[in-house]
């Protein structure tokens, strides 16, 4: 199926291996930069991880100016406006975020503070507001499935008002990302588990949504055929060195994937879950993906059969249908797996949601931008309806 | 014989003049659209209780624009009480604003032929401003969508056609009915 109209873009270098991150100082030197500011968390920093980068610098004429490690699980303009402040303190040239979405969220933000000249991005929120040339970015992703580090959008939490400000830009992809299989190697097995299912989230919806294209698809199929290998490999034995890189490449696969054709009604209830319940996004995303892709059979029985091949299952002529409800079940049975192996929650019950706040989830679920990408209507019964399924 | 009429129309296609024509002619059509979409908001909302549940939850003052760049037509519309009130021609200081990038993506949407969600999903409107609450329009502009265009056009425009009840077709006839007395009260 082509779509009556679609874009594709990814200006990421990428560079994938086991000691990728060595790199990072030739990779500055092209980009004409000589002093990076180091943009992470206190958890990046007490594994270890910052010191694998420090390495990569002592072999080279490039420096760290700063290691800015107060990343918080959630990016906010007073974090933001902060790093901004010590970027020009430091006189540093290039960002390099090495952690999950929110320390690349928080480099971009900065960025947009630093290059627009303004403390106040509020007026800059929306999809390509942003006009000016931003200094170059470097994201080293410590897990595997956000995809952050191929993707052009940022989500900062305004503390003043309240509100999350989304921006959207071409000109905040990174410039360089590095997927190195040291940097994920030390987390958990239930965490490796619940962003692994956000990467299979990503590639799934983004193989059943409207915008799905021949070129995405290609990404997406990639991505779900890495996962279908490598995830339960790598929340077995976090060692296993080519499973993480494996699941590395799933997860930036899947990035380029959704971040060109989007996502639908699973990330529109897990975001939700995240913002009433704080229910971890991975977490959500696993409970919710077989529950969302069963509603939107009605309206994309193929495609969603489609997905069964590319975990595993064989196609036995069935209909549409009768195959989509297979990919179903497939899923259904991986989170079994990844249940007893890592304890990762199959239903909502168990990931610290009340039923009383259902209602909540399912209005906030409406409101989101990702609805807007499924193939189907979900009116706020429906998102109700599903979210009962998932509990 | 068409060949002669393909002929033909290449020819006036590349008349000097004819590029700038034609613009004037998709400027004029997305105008003219617009000038009738504004005040539908203010009919639909008069007749339609669907349409006032959606807003009720709105601030009072929320104010958005639609336009098409980078230099077309634009309108701007507030959310006032119970209503959404038509605020006229360009924009007056819009919280949230939807932009289509051309004439070209803006007309088939204006026009009825394709809906607005396959006009985000496209690319083809940009947004400034909070995107929850363009979440919250784009429904209030499919509830007018379906109000608005012959039942056909539903189907194809909004991603689930409305099932009609005797009483919505009722109150369809009164958007109907009201549409260009609105129209034209706006004009004077
Ligand atoms: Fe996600």
């Amino acid at each position: 199926m082509i779509p009556h109209y679609y874009q594709h873009f990814c200006p990421v270098k990428i560079l994938s291996g086991h000691n990728a991150v060595s790199n990072i100082p030739f990779e500055m030197d092209i980009l004409g930069c000589r002093r990076a500011m180091v943009v992470t968390d206190k958890g990046v920093v007490d594994a270890g991880l910052i010191n694998l980068v420090r390495e990569a610098f002592a072999d080279s004429d490039k420096e760290i100016g700063y290691v800015f490690d107060e990343v918080l699980p959630d990016s906010s303009n007073r974090l933001v406006n902060k790093l901004a402040k010590l970027f020009e303190k430091e006189k540093c040239d290039c960002f390099l975020a090495v952690g999950g979405g929110s320390a690349l969220d928080t480099a971009k933000g900065a960025n947009i503070v630093i290059s627009e000249g303004t403390d106040d991005i509020l007026l800059l929120q929306g999809n390509e507001i942003i006009k000016k040339e931003l200094l170059p970015m470097i994201a080293v992703p410590t897990t595997s499935g956000t995809g952050s580090e191929v993707t052009k959008v940022a989500v900062i939490y305004n503390e003043e008002k309240n509100i999350k400000m989304a921006f959207a830009s071409d000109r905040l992809y990174p410039r360089v990302a590095v997927l190195d299989s040291r940097m994920t190697m030390t987390v958990p097995p239930k965490l490796t588990a619940a962003t692994g299912m956000d990467a299979l989230t990503h590639a799934m919806e983004a193989y059943t949504c409207m915008q799905k294209n021949p070129i995405d698809d290609v990404f997406a199929r990639a991505a779900i055929e890495l996962i279908r290998k490598y995830l339960v490999r790598a929340v077995e034995n976090g060692k296993d060195e080519e499973a993480r890189l494996g699941m590395a490449n799933a997860s930036l696969l899947a990035g380029i994937a959704f971040s060109n054709s989007m996502v639908g009604m699973v990330h529109a209830l897990a975001h939700a879950c995240g913002g009433v319940c704080h229910v971890p996004h991975g977490i959500a995303n696993a409970i919710l993906l077989p529950h969302g892709l069963e509603f939107n059979i009605q309206s994309i029985p193929r495609p969603i059969a489609e997905l069964s091949g590319m975990l595993g299952g064989s196609i036995e002529f069935m209909e549409e249908k009768e195959q989509a409800m297979v990919t179903v079940s497939l899923v259904k049975n991986l989170l079994g797996r990844l249940n007893r192996i890592s304890g990762l929650p199959v239903r909502l019950r168990d990931a610290g949601v009340a039923e009383d706040k259902l209602p909540a989830i399912a209005s906030a679920a409406i409101n989101d931008g990702a609805l807007a990408f499924n193939p189907v209507e979900v009116s706020y019964d429906e998102a109700l309806e599903v979210l009962k399924k998932a509990y | 014989m068409g060949d002669v009429l393909k002929r033909t129309v290449n020819l006036i296609r590349s008349l000097h003049g004819f590029p700038a024509f034609q613009s004037k002619v998709k400027h004029m059509l997305c105008s003219t659209a617009l000038s009738f979409l504004g005040p539908a908001f203010e009919v639909v909302g008069r007749h339609v209780p669907e349409f006032r549940k959606e807003i009720e939850s709105w601030e009072e003052g929320r104010r958005f624009a639609l336009r098409v760049l980078p230099k077309g037509p634009a309108i701007t519309l507030e959310k006032s009480g119970d209503m959404i009130r038509y605020l006229g021609k360009g924009l007056k200081s819009p919280h949230i604003t939807l932009s289509f990038k051309n004439y070209d993506s803006a007309l088939p949407v204006l026009m009825g032929i394709a809906g607005s969600h396959q006009a985000f999903a496209e690319n083809r409107i940009l947004v400034e401003g909070d995107l929850a609450k363009t979440m919250e329009i784009n429904r209030v502009v499919n509830i007018v969508n379906a109000y608005l265009l012959p039942g056909i056009a539903t189907k194809k425009v909004l991603k689930r056609a409305p099932k009609m009840t005797l009483r919505d077709y009722i109150n369809k006839g009164k958007v109907y009915a009201g549409l260009v007395p609105a129209v034209v009260r706006h004009l004077i």
